[in-house]
């Protein structure tokens, strides 16, 4: 692919002056700077009292907390990237330059990756000084995994994002559609593998790879495995993924994850040089 | 030797101790003479063992002190039992055991005792597969051992650190036990097992056929089961800490077939399950306790089978657990006695004050109603979509699952026992540092985006300006040798059905101005695009070679291109805007504030683009469409946006660019525009090039079809419309006035014929159709 990373870079840097000034992106920050600082300060209470840490709420908050506000927060910084310049314009006219679309979809991707990795660093890297603060046992390199299955969470949902962002020439159409998909893999897939599972008597075997085609799903096994080590906590299917998988397992979750994004990303791609502009 | 020359010191330091009767003798071992000294020994006597590696198997006969000092080693040599124990009231102290066999089937041990009342204190037992293991040893005190297993094996393939079998009143305390299976307690009575450190073992402890025994502040971490009770009765487990007791089984205290059992005031923390209780109490006349424990973090607080009854459960603290109580099998946990508990997730008040809940505490989540169904569905643990179905199953009464249990008068806080055992650092405490880092680097991030980076680096002072005309009168740079030339070959383009060109061809040569011309939409923006690569097209377009649909990015080099609506980033200023284009263009920043200030924008170049008017904006995109002093210029409806005087000005430097040689294609549908500056004219008609032809021959294609609207007296109406239709005009009429589709040669026609008839015309006009 005839790629110049000096154009890619000037859009990186571009991304992220227009990230920082980004209504949205500044109050995704806070926000989830301020709910992971609550919940870290809520649960850890406990510590001091019971002094034994354990995966109880904060963890389980901490876990919960990202898969829903990250996803939401790649989605709809991805919907609004492409489909808001089409619809004022600009795309039109930094493309008249002598830039390539390709050029144009990795800086948007790389620039609100750096923009969404750095809301991740601040959110988790306050959560994590206040759980050493206060006396947690979870090892800096957990963590780092966590944050790991988390940035590649955010990468994934961004792709989708920049994807419907790259169908519609309104944002708000893009935006809407995009929440849409927040919610069906953040609700109703998970309700309909539950019901399936009710339904069907699914064995674990078909219960663990039909998660895998969802990646929060993958998310969540992946980060449960970074704080606990095992998967105890997801009953019969986790002691199945992990005597299956053993020390693979979180490899192999990241590769899955990796390859939602370069999927997502080559269909955007795709898409985006066959409609064009506007 | 120098232990032999302080002989009277030893005796009066035994003497003191009254540990040796004032007949025993004391026999020093040095060298390999254990066992012969072992042998030679009376009862009474003490063994004193120097430091040095005892390599061997050795049983002691009569019932000695066997004294280390220096910590001897005795080394089994990985066969057998290391030191077997056949007398009664034997005392084995400092000693460190190594290598034991590791033959199941042989049971080889650290020490084998098979005699009453030893006292086994102060030893290492490393590499052993049973540590001690006791049979019909009544009344012995095992304390203050460090007893480690082979941690290399499996945990199915190793012994018990310390096994007990038909041997009551045993005092066990104070003992670390790592890396072994179980410390095993079996058809034992009036025992106590206390402050006992074990970890990373199968189960903690295991206790099965025994009665009133006591198991009493013990550290059990990270085995699979912390304390297992079975079939036993009046068993007292009280202020253990137990934590950390995973895996498949992964209970904190099993129990199963029990009777009169008291569990107090432990501590059990972020295991699978917190207490599993099966079939305890198993006699109808018996009970089961649960009183004062704290149940924290586990996946499941406490399990009970579901036809476990007749069990007070009392004053507990459930906090966090994932699941706070939980049945296997059918049914409810009815039968049993709930009061006093605290409960995490209970969301009554206290309105009196007394510390207890004004409304009973109900287990009744919908997702654990769905459990019993489907264990599998412990999968979708710790998602969102679980809160989302307990949150309706609250919501709407109809969902809710019948509650498993209820206890009338929930507390409010917590009850915490004090003074339990903690481990010194379960885990390494963590640096903090670390985290320090992440939000370092996070925040450096946000602050290098929030440098204005595509900020100019030459200074205003570089700026030499021309005049108040933004206008400027040479370029600053005219570096184009290269020759280029347009070539377009039957290109068609539709979005959806609608074809916008059909069948489009020509070519632009080097130095001419060429104007597209046509009413709106008929074609010349998306012409323009296309030529730019900016639409997918069908046909050829090449820019001096370069196809635009494969070669667009290289061809755009030598292209300057201002669109009909300027658009920029709003969130720029005016001078991040033209860097960041400069530098798409890898043009050199040193020339940039030139070009602004000839455009009249060095003054604004502070400004947010937001902030520009129209023109304003026209001027930047001309200024950034200049910058690499490109060869080719597309500029589609360029004078849309402008008042009449930017308007001359702007064509003034066209025609200037044009007597540059600059190839200029242009869209535009005002004659004004085309007359006096094209060489050529591409008329454009609902897609289709129509004409290619000079300027003034451009009029000819001007019969376009339109609608003639013609106001006239109400009196007058039908007469006027018997007067057009007369004619042959098709004229018709809405109410308000008359309509009539004709060429736009023929609009004055109607008004001839109106006028000759008599008939008033208040107003008129004529409408272009698209």
């Amino acid at each position: 692919m005839n790629v110049s990373w000096h154009n890619i870079g000037l859009l990186i840097w571009k991304e992220l002056l227009n990230a920082r000034r980004n209504r949205w992106y500044l109050f995704y920050v806070l926000i989830f700077t301020g709910l992971v600082l609550s919940l870290s300060w809520m649960g850890l209470a406990g510590v001091g009292t019971y002094k034994l840490s354990g995966f109880g709420r904060t963890t389980a908050s901490l876990v919960n907390l990202t898969l829903m506000i990250i996803p939401l927060m790649g989605l709809t910084l991805g919907a609004m990237s492409l489909a808001q310049e089409r619809e004022n314009g600009t795309l039109l006219y930094v493309l008249a330059q002598p830039v390539s679309p390709t050029e144009l979809l990795l800086g948007k991707f790389f620039g609100l990756s750096i923009a969404l990795l750095s809301a991740l660093l601040i959110g988790f890297g306050i959560s994590g000084y206040l759980i050493a603060l206060k006396g947690g046992t979870s090892g800096f390199t957990d963590y780092l995994w966590l944050l790991a299955f988390a940035f590649l969470l955010a990468l994934v949902s961004l792709a989708l994002g920049i994807l419907l962002s790259s169908l519609f020439r309104k944002a708000e159409a893009a935006i809407g559609i995009s929440v849409f998909a927040w919610l069906v893999l953040i609700f109703f897939s998970d309700l309909g593998m539950l019901a399936t599972t009710l339904k069907w008597q699914l064995s674990i075997e078909q219960i663990f790879t039909l998660a895998l085609f969802n990646p929060l799903q993958v998310f969540r096994i992946g980060a449960l495995l970074s704080i606990r080590h095992n998967l105890e906590v997801l009953g019969p299917v986790g002691l199945y993924a992990i005597r299956h998988y053993g020390h693979q397992l979180a490899w192999m979750l990241m590769a899955l994850l990796a390859g939602w994004v370069t999927v997502l990303l080559g269909s955007t791609q795709i898409l985006f040089q066959r409609r064009g502009v506007i | 030797m120098q232990i032999a020359q302080y002989r009277w010191l030893w005796m009066f330091v035994f003497a003191w101790l009254n540990i040796v009767p004032s007949q025993a003798r004391i026999l020093m071992v040095d060298g390999a003479q254990l066992q012969a000294k072992l042998d030679a020994a009376s009862p009474g006597d003490t063994v004193l063992v120097n430091s040095g590696v005892y390599s061997g198997h050795f049983v002691i006969r009569h019932s000695v002190h066997l004294l280390g000092k220096g910590w001897p080693v005795l080394d089994g040599q990985h066969q057998g039992t290391v030191l077997t124990v056949e007398a009664p009231d034997v005392e084995i102290q400092g000693l460190r055991i190594l290598n034991s066999g590791i033959n199941l089937a042989d049971e080889d041990a650290g020490i084998s005792i098979n005699a009453p009342g030893a006292v086994i204190h102060h030893n290492r037992l490393e590499r052993v597969l049973f540590g001690l293991y006791l049979r019909q040893a009544h009344g012995s005190r095992l304390r203050y051992n460090i007893i480690q297993g082979y941690r290399e094996l499996d945990i199915p393939r190793r012994g018990d650190l310390i096994r007990c079998w038909y041997s009551d009143r045993l005092l066990i305390e104070h003992n670390r036990l790592t890396s072994g299976r179980d410390l095993i307690v079996w058809f034992t009575r009036n025992s106590r097992v206390a402050h006992n450190d074990i970890r990373n073992a199968r189960y903690g402890i295991h206790i099965m056929y025994s009665t009133d025994c006591t198991v009493e502040e013990n550290l059990l971490l990270n085995n699979s089961v912390g304390t297992y009770v079975m079939y036993s009765k009046r068993i007292q487990l009280r202020r253990n800490t137990i934590a950390y007791n995973r895996t498949a089984s992964g209970f904190g205290i099993g129990l199963k077939d029990l009777d009169d059992c008291r569990i107090e005031e432990n501590l059990v923390v972020d295991n699978r399950v917190g207490i599993f209780v099966d079939n305890s109490p198993r006699d109808v006349r018996s009970s089961m306790t649960y009183r004062h424990n704290v149940l924290a973090y586990n996946d499941v607080g406490l399990n009970l089978l579901s036809f476990v009854t007749r069990s007070q459960i009392l004053d507990n603290s459930f906090i966090d657990n994932y699941q706070q109580v939980g049945i296997t099998g059918s049914g409810l946990l009815q039968g049993n006695r709930w009061e006093g508990n605290y409960w995490s997730d209970y969301v009554g008040f206290d309105e009196d004050g007394d510390g207890r809940g004004d409304l009973p505490y109900r287990s009744e989540k919908l997702f654990e109603d769905l459990l019993l169904r489907n264990e599998h569905l412990r999968f979708f643990a710790y998602s969102p979509v679980i809160q989302a179905i307990n949150f309706a199953a609250r919501a709407f009464p109809v969902v809710k699952p019948q509650p498993k249990l209820e206890d009338p008068s929930p507390r409010i806080r917590p009850m915490i026992p004090q003074g339990l055992p903690f481990p010194e650092q379960t885990r390494a405490q963590q640096s903090r540092y670390p985290y320090l880092v992440l939000l370092l680097a996070g925040s450096v991030i946000i602050f290098l985006s929030a440098r204005r980076t595509l900020k100019n680096k030459s200074r205003p002072a570089d700026i030499h300006k021309t005049g108040k005309d933004w206008i400027m009168t040479t370029p600053p740079s005219s570096s184009r040798k290269q020759a280029f030339n347009i070539e377009v070959e039957d290109v068609n383009k539709s979005f959806g059905h609608h074809r916008v060109l059909s069948d489009v061809s020509f070519s632009v040569q080097e130095g001419e101005a060429v104007a597209l011309w046509g009413s709106n939409g008929a074609g010349k923006t998306t012409m323009l695009r296309c030529i730019l690569g900016l639409l997918p097209y069908e046909g050829r377009i090449q820019i001096n070679g370069f196809d635009m649909l494969r070669q667009g990015k290289q061809a755009r080099f030598h292209v300057g291109f201002v669109p009909q609506e300027i658009r920029f980033h709003d969130t720029l200023t005016v001078e991040e805007t033209i860097h960041f284009y400069a530098r798409l263009k890898r043009v050199p920043a040193a020339t940039i504030n030139q070009w602004l200030g000839r455009v009249g924008l060095l003054e604004a170049r502070r400004k947010e683009v937001k902030a520009l008017s129209g023109g304003m904006r026209q001027r930047l995109a001309l200024a950034i469409a200049l910058l690499a002093d490109p060869p080719i210029l597309l500029l589609d409806e360029p004078t849309a946006n402008l008042d009449i005087r930017s308007r001359d000005e702007f064509l003034a430097l066209l025609r200037e660019l044009k007597e540059e040689g600059r190839t200029i294609v242009y869209s535009s549908h005002r004659l004004d525009e085309v007359i006096p500056f094209a060489d050529r004219v591409l008329v454009l008609d609902q897609g289709k090039l129509i004409a290619d032809v000079p300027p003034l021959e451009v009029h000819q294609y001007l019969h376009q079809r339109g609608m003639l609207r013609l106001t006239v007296d109400s009196s007058q109406t039908e007469q006027a419309l018997h007067v057009l239709n007369e004619a042959g005009l098709k004229a018709q009429t809405n109410g308000r006035g008359i309509k009539i589709y004709l060429d736009s040669t023929q609009k004055v026609r109607p008004l001839e014929l109106l006028i000759r008839s008599g008939v008033k015309v208040l107003d008129f006009d004529y409408l272009f159709q698209n």
